[in-house]
């Protein structure tokens, strides 16, 4: 038996979300764990651009819904692909900071591992402090699995069998 | 995920010879439009003034951001206008507008569309970025501009 039981998947919501997803499956099918597919409303940029007045309250307030449903629809879309695999998944969806919400989640789960998309370049020191992404990876309390190679995890993903 | 992706030379108006806030929107967007961001600009302007009609994108400092969710750009799309004499946008602090930012994103792409305009707000926060727009010549310096000071060490 595997001593990985838990598996979080943190979704950002972009283009590459769902291969990220795929390949957070695949491992927990190999791994017979379950996975936690983590979604978080990005209310800092909200705050953010309130705050400097682009944007007005009701223009705030939609945006917020939006993502909320976007995080939604994107969850359950990601439990449905893990159900045809046989893979138990469970939708988180927070609101927050993103690299905050998503490590105290791998925290409280406790996840044993994080999978999350492919990291951008960082050309600059400032980018470490404000990449979502980057600084999920470096403050994560447990292993992170990087996803790369689209076409290599679709294949992977469509070799499991349903 | 950075403006300076997005923002290229050729997107950026140094001199722009609008007098008031839709005459300006539509000289950006135009720029826009002939560099194929655009599918419909009339469509475009509509959205973003519909937006507008919310309240003014005028934030301050001499710096407006009209901005939309709009169908008809694949993506996100922004173009820089910069006046010379200023152009009121009923800013917030009465001031009339030099540098103006314009956005347009496709409904698909919320998490990017929020994540691009809160950079460039924090961006626009620095007085030093601001001044060094308002003193840059060409399109290229604007550009050079923003990718310097998205590659400074500024930290939250």
């Amino acid at each position: 038996m595997s001593s990985i039981k838990n598996i979080a998947v943190s979704l950002s919501g972009s283009a590459v979300s769902m291969c990220t997803a795929k390949y957070a499956i695949y491992l927990a099918r190999q791994l017979n764990a379950k996975l936690y597919a983590i979604y978080v409303v990005d209310e800092r940029s909200l705050h953010e651009l309130l705050k400097t007045r682009i944007f007005v309250e009701i223009e705030a307030v939609e945006y917020e819904r939006d993502l909320k449903d976007h995080g939604l629809n994107l969850l359950e879309r990601v439990r449905k692909i893990a159900e045809i695999k046989k893979v138990e998944c469970e939708g988180l969806l927070l609101k927050g900071v993103i690299h905050e919400e998503v490590v105290n989640a791998a925290r409280e789960l406790p996840a044993d591992l994080l999978v999350i998309g492919e990291l951008k370049e960082v050309v600059s020191r400032r980018e470490i402090f404000y990449d979502e992404g980057e600084r999920i990876f470096r403050e994560s309390p447990c292993p992170v699995v990087v996803v790369k190679n689209p076409e290599e995890v679709e294949r992977l993903y469509r070799e499991l069998e349903q | 995920m950075k403006i300076s992706d997005y923002l290229k030379k050729e997107f950026c108006l140094m001199d722009l010879k609008a007098v008031n806030k839709e005459q300006a929107i539509r000289e950006v967007a135009n720029c826009l439009t002939v560099n194929g961001k655009i599918k419909d600009k009339e469509k475009f302007i509509n959205d973003i003034l519909e937006r507008e009609s919310l309240g003014s994108t005028g934030i301050g400092h001499k710096v407006a951001i009209p901005h939309s969710r709009t169908d008809v750009v694949d993506g996100f799309a922004i173009g820089f206008g910069r006046s010379k004499e200023g152009i009121d946008f009923k800013a917030l602090d009465g001031d009339k507008v030099n540098l103006i930012f314009l956005m347009g994103a496709n409904p698909s792409e919320l998490n990017l569309y929020l994540r691009l305009l809160a950079e460039l707000s924090r961006l626009l926060m620095e007085n030093s970025f601001r001044r060094e727009l308002l003193s840059a010549n060409t399109g290229e310096e604007v550009v050079d501009i923003i990718r310097k000071y998205e590659a400074s060490g500024i930290v939250r």
